[in-house]
């Protein structure tokens, strides 16, 4: 509409505000004509539809439809055809009375826009009128080149100032009306010789036209009128509507596929062709390859990477993928195959299908299904995951997983058909792409699924890999999925099937099983060769083990676990649940573009905040005794656990005001510090504290196994400390600190005696710890040792350049001699190292033998 | 007072005033662990045999003002230790003290005080003063032609174990000369044989007093006779005191045994470590650079054999020769890391080492004495 007072702006002369009214009113009018009369049509097709829901199927409930309503409601159909009919002629009229008010104040440009208009409408009059041109068209295209010519001879003559846009108008309109009569010449040529006559005959010829209609084929009519009202028409060589039967379904497929992957081919117009070829379909080969062809075009409707289907469009294709499953059922004889079938080239004939044999039709629902799956992930990898868009896109995974698993149903039963070489390919995706539903997901809702999926598959399908009996039981569904996969496929699939059930099993709380499969395994040495979309899901299942080791209570193992992940500040990355903004990083456009594709839809994040928790706790309940272990010698930087965590707590440290905790990081570090300074109670204050346990299932166990944890580390860490200044210790006044047992206490001691942590010796009669003096090395004996070594270490050093220098020389023999004389030396130095180390059983004279060791390596040197 | 010297007899000793001593150690230790840094003043005096330094005043640099913005305050607040450190070492050589040093000696002029700058001292801890920095400094001030200066040392740590650390350091001629022309590379130290011994020439020191103040050393006056009656104890530590020995620092007393094997050590030990941490970094540089080199060269041998082959066709062919030293334009060889911080850090080794060694002789005589005292049948 906006159009229309374009129009009327650019002619600034002389449009009068009557006009203007004027030409405004016209267009909503016919609008409004427009759609009033499709949902008019809309309504009968409603009327139709739910007339026969009552099994029938398909196109046939339209074939039959048009028998009944033959006879039944032939004279509601005419009055409604009739009125579209000339509401279309009012709209005709109304662009032709305001090309004759262009015409008046020479306003080229809105001449311009109403001929094309008309020229879009003059299609389905015509079809009306049995191909013939409307006569009011004809007078007013006739009119117009009259016109036209004149202004244009005018402008010639004097060639005065004119609006350039008019200008514009007139010149295209001029090329156009030459290209567009040529077509109508002779009604033109009638219409010229007695205007009056021609016009008269209208009249009459509209009356005969309209009881002609209801003769027609009710279903063509409707096709053509459906065409008119979307706003398109197809319009075949002749000017003639095109008209879908069963026979002509192999051509208009062909034309479609052969359009594929051309510029400008209208794909959504395509699709309405075929959604109506669909419904004309006669058989079932038909409906396949027409659901074929329409399912590709529908995935071809989001090209590239940047856009993503629309719910509608991916219901839409979910539906014909599942109609399409239905059919193949049904009909046990055409089976789509991605090979081996061939091409059916003759478009007038449908091939003939002999029960009991075989025939193949080219495609592959396992792919679609595929397709399918990758839409979705697409969509959710862009929806923000905190809207309700995001919610309802992902409750059409539901009806995704029972497609996948009637894929699966349907290629086990190709598999298995002795008739065809069914490749176990097909077979093996489907049921990758079911266990990588699956495998993330809590036991109760993997159930959920399986039973509304199951639910929605008729009650005689049943698999062989995963019987309808079991569905209900998803530790062995996930078992035999992946089981299966070990057996039968190969590679990737097979490290990736091994992977889910590692994931899966670790989800599930079953640490052991899970760990012994994946040091089974062996992915750990040849992850690096596989592609990155497995490399993640590598990282993924190390990181589900090793949280399923912390809530098992193993830190040790959680600790390791998680360390490659989290030690490297890289979470996001390795996990692909998010772009780490590097400052400076390299990555170009390219990279990042993939690296977003990789990324996972938020549901199958593992939570990072909690996954930082953890390995943060864990780090502290190892870094925090083994801190106090080293005390202040010098290999203090060599027993580092986790590197990130050393390095958060020195930040830590290093600031002079610490407020009270506010994120976990906060938490963990102050509990840290309270650990250190035996103050066990607090740390477990401050780690209990963290509100993302509450994340965790069972997080009250969690919580006690927590402090348990720490009591024990307190307890070490204060041994550690503190040792030096105790000659004896009771412990039962260390039970009664750390509110531990009696035979806890006990048993922790003897452990650190046994791995000599602690100098001391037990007790028992007393129940005390009784510790030993002057064992512990001291300072200096310790820098020495150091020393020694790294003496040492620089003396080979000086031996390897020497050995590069003297390669092959006649001096070599000579400098070998004195490099044994030296090597000697650091045997002295060697053994004089370990004299001291035996010498901390002995007492006091560890201090001589690390002298001798100084010595021999200043010697050596 | 002094006769003119002539400019090529060596220096070959140094005199410094007793005051002069007293004055550096006041300014070393207040300044601690910050290096202080100051100014030397005094004359030079020939025979015939060489120059002798007599150092009769001093002065301290203030710190030279840090160079970047105060914008910078937290970085700062964090690296400020040393930072402190950097800017005091390096503050002889500063610019605002080249000016505060002239205007310094012209006021002391006018009080009559010997106006002539011979040199400048540093405090250090545990003989850790051999880097680039002190060497900048010395030579600094011995690039003057005709000049006789003289660095002093002051070591803070080692003087609070009981004996004065004071030592006087020039740079050798050879050093000089290798690093006026500011080539460390293998060939250049080849050629000038120069050694880690050699960068740095250790004079004698005197310490001297006027003879005003020897007297009145001999005139102080005699302890007091002793009392029988011991005095009322002013605190616990008196207690514990044995009343026969003297608290007199000057007489005899058991403070001069005092071992103190340990602290020392420690730091000695964790000095030489980080040496030699610096020197495996060098260590690290030299091979990297070899490796790079070793590339470079057999690409460019290739090349050459190539071109000679080239040339070898061409010339069958009449055709004019190309160049065969093109290779100079077209490959780059690896810049050679410089030698002189290794050969700083294996003369800074060396002095923890004599260190140790001095030590350790001192040491041993202690703790032969203590055993002669446990274990009195075995001396007799």
């Amino acid at each position: 509409m906006s159009r229309f007072f374009q129009g009327s702006d650019s002619s600034s002369e002389s449009s009068s505000d009557e006009e203007e009214l004027y030409s405004g009113d016209e267009a909503p009018k016919a609008a409004e004509a427009e759609e009033s009369s499709s949902e008019e049509e809309e309504d009968e097709d409603e009327e139709s539809s739910s007339d026969d829901e009552g099994g029938k199927t398909g196109a046939n409930r339209f074939l039959k439809e048009a028998s009944d309503e033959d006879s039944e409601s032939d004279e509601d159909k005419v009055t409604i055809v009739k009125s579209a009919k000339d509401k279309r002629f009012d709209e005709l009229e109304g662009t032709i009375r305001l090309i004759e008010n262009g015409e008046k104040i020479g306003d080229w440009n809105a001449i311009n826009d109403q001929y094309d208009k008309m020229n879009r409408q003059i299609p389905v009059l015509m079809r009306d009128l049995d191909g013939k041109p409307p006569k009011m068209y004809v007078k007013t295209v006739a009119e117009l080149e009259t016109t036209v010519m004149e202004a244009f001879e005018k402008q010639k003559v004097t060639p005065k100032k004119t609006n350039p846009i008019a200008q514009k108008g007139l010149n295209a309109l001029r090329q156009k009306i030459r290209k567009n009569n040529r077509d109508y010449s002779t009604e033109i040529e009638t219409f010229r010789k007695d205007p009056d006559d021609y016009m008269k005959e209208d009249v009459v010829e509209e009356v005969v036209a309209a009881p002609k209609k209801p003769k027609k084929s009710l279903l063509q009519n409707e096709n053509a009128l459906d065409a008119g009202d979307d706003g398109f028409t197809m319009v075949g060589a002749g000017g003639k509507a095109m008209v879908y039967t069963p026979e002509s379904i192999l051509k208009h497929l062909r034309s479609i596929v052969e359009s594929r992957g051309r510029k400008n081919t209208d794909r959504l117009e395509q699709i309405r062709v075929m959604e109506k070829l669909f419904d004309v379909s006669v058989n079932e080969y038909q409906r396949i390859r027409v659901l074929l062809v329409l399912i590709a075009t529908r995935f071809d409707l989001t090209p590239g990477t940047g856009s993503q289907m629309s719910q509608e469009q991916w219901k839409l294709a979910q539906q014909e993928i599942a109609k399409l499953l239905d059919i193949l059922d049904k009909n046990r004889d055409i089976v789509v195959v991605a090979e081996g079938a061939e091409e059916w080239e003759d478009d007038e004939k449908q091939p003939t299908i002999t029960p009991g044999e075989l025939f193949k039709v080219p495609g592959s629902v396992v792919s679609f299904v595929e397709r399918l799956d990758d839409e979705l992930t697409r969509v959710l990898q862009h929806v923000d995951p905190h809207t309700a868009e995001y919610v309802e896109r992902l409750q059409d995974e539901g009806s995704l997983y029972t497609n996948i698993v009637r894929s699966q149903l349907y290629a086990e039963r190709l598999k298995d058909e002795p008739r065809l070489d069914g490749s176990k390919d097909n077979v093996n995706r489907v049921v990758m792409r079911r266990l990588e539903h699956v495998y993330f997901k809590p036991a109760t809702v993997i159930a959920k699924v399986e039973d509304d999926s199951w639910k929605a598959i008729t009650a005689k399908l049943d698999s062989t890999i995963t019987p309808r009996a079991q569905s209900s039981d998803t530790t062995t569904l996930v078992g035999k999925l992946a089981s299966y996969l070990f057996g039968n496929a190969d590679g990737i699939i097979r490290a990736r099937a091994m992977l889910c059930q590692i994931y899966y099993l670790a989800l599930h709380d079953n640490y052991y099983k899970a760990r012994d499969m994946m040091l089974m395994s062996h992915l750990q040495e040849t992850i690096g060769s596989f592609d990155v979309s497995t490399q993640i899901l590598f990282n993924r299942t190390l990181t589900q083990v090793g949280l399923c080791a912390f809530r098992a209570g193993l830190v040790y193992e959680c600790q390791t676990a998680l360390q490659d992940i989290c030690g490297s500040q890289r979470q996001k990355e390795l996990l692909a649940q998010g772009l780490q903004m590097q400052r400076y990083s390299q990555i170009t456009l390219e990279q990042e573009r993939l690296e977003r594709q990789r990324q996972l839809p938020f549901h199958m994040h593992i939570n990072l905040e909690l996954l930082e928790c953890v390995y943060l706790t864990c780090s502290m309940l190892l870094e925090i005794p083994t801190l106090a272990q080293a005390g202040s010698s010098p290999d203090l930087k060599k027993r580092v656990i986790s590197k990130s965590y050393r390095r958060m707590l020195e930040y830590h440290e290093r600031q002079i005001f610490t407020g009270p905790p506010e994120n976990t990081r906060d938490h963990v570090m102050q509990a840290s510090k309270a650990l250190a300074a035996g103050e066990w109670k607090k740390a477990a204050e401050f780690i209990t504290s963290i509100k993302i346990w509450e994340l965790v299932q069972k997080s009250a166990e969690i919580k006690e196994m927590l402090e348990a944890q720490i009591q024990e580390e307190g307890l070490r860490t204060y041994l550690f400390t503190y040792a030096p200044f105790y000659d004896t210790l009771s412990v039962q006044t260390l039970a009664g600190m750390f509110d531990l047992s009696e035979s806890k206490v006990t048993a922790l001691v003897s452990k650190m005696i046994h791995h000599e942590e602690l100098a001391a010796a037990l007790d028992q009669v007393n129940s005390a710890i009784i510790f030993r003096k002057g064992v512990e090395l001291s300072r200096l004996q310790s820098l020495a040792l150091t020393l020694s070594d790294k003496a040492s270490g620089l003396i080979e050093s000086n031996e390897r350049v020497l050995e590069q220098r003297t390669q092959g020389t006649a001096n070599a023999f000579e400098r070998q001699g004195g490099r044994g004389g030296r090597g000697g030396g650091r045997g002295g130095a060697r053994g004089g190292a370990r004299g001291g180390f035996r010498g901390r059983g002995g007492g006091g004279g560890g201090s001589g033998f690390t002298g001798g060791a100084l010595g021999n390596a200043i010697r050596a040197q | 007072m002094a006769e003119p010297t002539t400019a090529s007899a060596p220096l070959k000793e140094v005199q410094i005033e007793a005051l002069v001593v007293m004055r550096i150690i006041k300014h070393s230790t207040s300044a601690f662990p910050t290096p202080a840094t100051g100014c030397l003043l005094g004359m030079d005096v020939a025979d015939n045999v060489g120059t002798q330094i007599q150092v009769t005043n001093c002065f301290p640099f203030p710190a030279a003002a840090p160079d970047q913005p105060p914008s910078q305050q937290e970085q700062q607040y964090y690296q400020q230790p040393t930072d402190a450190a950097t800017l005091a070492a390096g503050a002889p050589r500063a610019k605002s003290n080249v000016a505060y040093q002239s205007e310094m000696v012209k006021y002391l002029r006018e009080v009559n005080v010997d106006a002539q700058s011979v040199g400048w001292y540093i405090s250090t801890s545990m003989g850790n003063f051999v880097n680039q920095n002190f060497i900048e400094n010395q030579f600094f001030y011995q690039k003057v032609t005709d000049e006789k200066t003289v660095a002093l040392v002051f070591d803070v740590g080692r003087s609070s174990a009981g004996s004065l650390s004071l030592k006087a350091y020039r740079l050798s001629p050879s050093f000089m000369a290798s690093y006026r022309e500011g080539k460390f590379n293998t060939e250049a130290i080849q050629k000038s044989n120069l050694r880690y011994q050699d960068i740095l020439v250790e004079l004698p020191l005197q310490i001297h007093n006027s003879h005003l103040l020897t007297s009145f050393l001999h005139q102080l006056p005699q302890p007091p006779p002793t009392k029988n009656a011991l005095d009322f104890p002013s605190s616990i530590v008196d207690l514990t005191h044995d009343p026969n020995i003297s608290s007199n620092p000057l007489a005899p007393n058991l403070d001069h045994l005092d071992l103190s094997i340990d602290p020392f050590m420690e730091k000695t030990c964790d000095l030489l470590l980080d040496s030699i941490e610096a020197h495996q970094t060098e260590q690290n540089n030299a091979q990297y650079y070899q490796r790079s080199l070793a590339r470079e060269q057999t690409k460019i041998q290739a090349w050459q054999a190539k071109r000679k082959q080239e040339n070898q066709l061409r010339g069958q062919q009449k055709q004019p020769l190309l160049d065969e030293n093109e290779w100079t334009k077209l490959f780059k060889l690896p810049q050679e890391p410089s030698r002189l911080e290794s050969m700083l850090v294996g003369r800074q080794v060396e002095q923890y080492a004599r260190q140790v060694d001095g030590f350790s002789a001192v040491v041993s005589g202690k703790m032969f004495g203590v055993r002669g005292t446990m274990l009195p049948g075995d001396i007799a």
